[in-house]
């Protein structure tokens, strides 16, 4: 699902670089959760934008999806980020003004999705989440952890063949955390892929593997054990392709 | 690559969350609505009013002004005796060899100083109407103005009445002008019809004048009447002078000092080139389109300043938003066209309130000002005109927000 090889990240100011990645190289395969941990300022940030195709990379090889994307326009990344990666940020960044129903449709628009269509996405991923009844409310007419899941519900609702969770329990307390990841491991066993970058142990724990990054580099990571036995990891390399 | 300037399209921005966004923070957007629709209306009914000065601009006076000038007399004393003194003016301004013809007359054409009437078919005051200014000529009237008769004829000189003390007897005859007369008789010649006066006296026109200016006093500038009257009831009367080619200032000048001197009981109030009446009546509709064409223009410009500002205020505002509707894919001109449709439904409402203020501020104008309706070609003009400017004027923050990094969106700063 997910492929890089040493990948380097350098910010640079006028008067200093900062090597953020140095030479990261790590796989995730389709149907994993996986988390990402490290200390602050080990790079887990900069894994998760490079990883989710918000940021680029300075050398290395990242295939996504069986796809190289290091070379690709603008657009296509946003097409990219549209139709197979979902995100779940540490903020939820909902945005205020739109009810949970066109918060939900923000991506599923930008993928030119037709109204019936977007219509049921969002009626099931709310359903998914908990939150069918509230389509009308607007963010700020929920707590903190409905928040995330209306969030979670954004993510899915476009059916991709990646999460990538940033801190997605950050702003929580530990009782809606726990919700959120009994929630994210549900999505992740019905085929999902998810990467969830915390710097919470416990949290890290609860994924099936967790790849431990410091200085940019990465330290620990287990190999890939299946653990599922009900669904088969999704894969959509034939939709890469089209 | 293709660059989004060429590919934004504002059809696959979705109306309705962007409606629900702008009612949940109205202030902003009402303020620049409004902004917008108080400019349209002034710049509709200004343009209009800039249009109709523009046309009376170009309107030809109909009359030789390059070659005629007018000097006023007027009595110092009541001793002043009127009737001799146009009678002496004017053998001696015919017997000058410079002028080619001369005539006496109540107002200064091409100003504002004058005498209007109004005219009717019927006698009383249940008829409509039709203003005009008048002229008390005599008969040397039309060869002076170098104005032809286009049907009928010119009054004979035993037709012109006298200056006398008391009441003057009045005409039976009257020439009018083309557009006068057709304003009057607009299905048949009005030549041998008769009209009526405001004291509902009978006129029969004898004769119909192609186009020309007379004083404005209050009525459309080619309204004219011709009444064979001589001036100077009031004690106060114009001497209009055509003079041969090239020879307008020093006949003038001569004729100035001559008259100046010539009456004991009367002095000469003004002389003025018709040229010199002509620029100045151009100059205040000039100076009128100026004026409103700078007006409007700033107005647009505080327009689009407001329409820039805010689009501006919110891209700044928005940019975690921006970042994240990146993230979730997309694309920089999606971006663009976001806060294009944004600015179009603002500029769409205020088109909408101003078009209907417009129409308001124009009726007014009519009503109050006699101006033309408001053509409603100005109005739609005026729309397009000032939606495509104040998109433009949203164009370079909206360019400024597709350039915000997706990435912001996992920023927590």
């Amino acid at each position: 699902m997910l492929r890089m090889q040493d990948i380097s990240k350098i910010y640079r100011t006028d008067l200093i670089e900062t090597h953020a990645l140095r030479e990261l190289s790590l796989e995730v395969k389709a149907g994993e959760f996986v988390s990402v941990s490290g200390p602050s300022g080990s790079g887990k940030s900069t894994f998760l934008n490079i990883a989710g195709l918000l940021e680029t990379f300075d050398t290395g090889l990242y295939e996504l999806d069986g796809r190289e994307v290091s070379g690709l326009s603008d657009d296509a990344r946003s097409r990219i980020r549209n139709e197979k990666i979902g995100f779940i940020f540490q903020g939820f960044n909902l945005i205020p003004d739109l009810d949970l129903f066109d918060n939900i449709d923000v991506p599923l628009r930008y993928r030119r999705m037709k109204a019936d269509e977007r219509r049921k996405r969002i009626e099931s991923a709310l359903e998914l989440v908990g939150l069918a009844s509230r389509t009308k409310h607007l963010p700020s007419q929920l707590s903190g952890g409905q928040q995330q899941r209306v969030a979670i519900a954004r993510a899915i609702a476009g059916d991709p063949a990646l999460i990538l969770a940033d801190e997605p329990t950050g702003n929580l307390d530990s009782l809606m955390a726990r919700q959120i990841m009994d929630l994210l491991e549900k999505i992740n066993a019905m085929g999902t892929t998810i990467v969830l970058v915390t710097h919470d142990p416990e949290l890290a724990r609860r994924a099936q593997r967790n790849i431990h990054i410091v200085d940019g580099v990465v330290i620990d990571s287990p190999p890939y054990q299946s653990r599922f036995t009900q669904f088969p990891p999704r894969t959509t390399a034939g939709a890469a392709a089209e | 690559m293709k660059t989004a300037r060429t590919q934004v399209n504002l059809m696959n921005v979705p109306i309705r969350p962007l409606f629900s966004s702008l009612r949940r923070n109205p202030t902003g957007a009402v303020l620049v609505a409004l902004q917008v629709a108080i400019t349209l209306a002034v710049m509709i009914n200004a343009a209009w009013i800039v249009a109709q000065r523009l046309e009376k601009l170009e309107r030809p006076t109909g009359i030789d002004t390059r070659d005629t000038f007018e000097i006023g007399i007027v009595g110092s004393s009541r001793k002043f005796n009127v009737a001799q003194a146009e009678s002496e003016d004017l053998a001696y301004l015919r017997g000058l060899p410079g002028v080619a013809a001369a005539t006496v007359v109540n107002g200064i054409l091409l100003t504002e100083n004058g005498g209007d009437t109004d005219l009717s078919r019927d006698p009383g005051t249940n008829g409509p109407v039709v203003g005009a200014n008048f002229l008390t000529v005599d008969d040397q009237a039309l060869n002076t103005l170098d104005v032809p008769l286009i049907a009928g004829r010119n009054f004979r000189a035993d037709e012109i009445r006298p200056l006398t003390k008391g009441k003057q007897t009045p005409p039976s005859e009257v020439i009018v002008t083309q557009s006068l007369a057709r304003t009057l008789f607009p299905h048949g010649s009005a030549l041998g019809r008769i009209i009526y006066n405001g004291d509902s006296n009978p006129l029969t026109v004898i004769g119909i004048t192609r186009d020309f200016m007379g004083p404005q006093v209050g009525a459309p500038a080619y309204n004219t009447v011709l009444l064979p009257t001589m001036p100077g009831q009031a004690g106060l009367y114009a001497l209009l002078v055509r003079t041969r080619p090239g020879m307008r200032d020093t006949v003038m000048r001569e004729a100035k000092q001559h008259i100046g001197t010539a009456h004991r009981f009367g002095i000469t109030g003004f002389s003025t080139p018709l040229a010199k009446a002509e620029r100045q009546m151009h100059a205040g509709d000039r100076n009128t389109a100026i004026l409103l064409t700078t007006v409007t223009a700033l107005m647009l410009a505080v327009c689009c300043l407001g329409v820039f500002g805010l689009t501006t205020f919110n891209v700044g505002s928005r940019r975690r938003q921006i970042g994240t509707r990146r993230a979730l894919g997309a694309s920089k001109r999606d971006i663009v066209a976001h806060f294009m449709m944004e600015g179009a439904l603002i500029l769409s409402g205020g088109a909408f309130l101003g078009s209907i203020l417009a129409l308001v501020v124009g009726n007014w104008l009519t009503v109050h000002y006699a101006l033309p309706r408001l053509d409603l070609v100005y109005l739609l003009g005026g729309v397009l005109a000032l939606w495509i400017v104040g998109l433009l004027a949203a164009w370079q923050p909206a360019r400024r927000a597709a350039d915000v990094p997706p990435s912001v969106a996992t920023r927590t700063v």
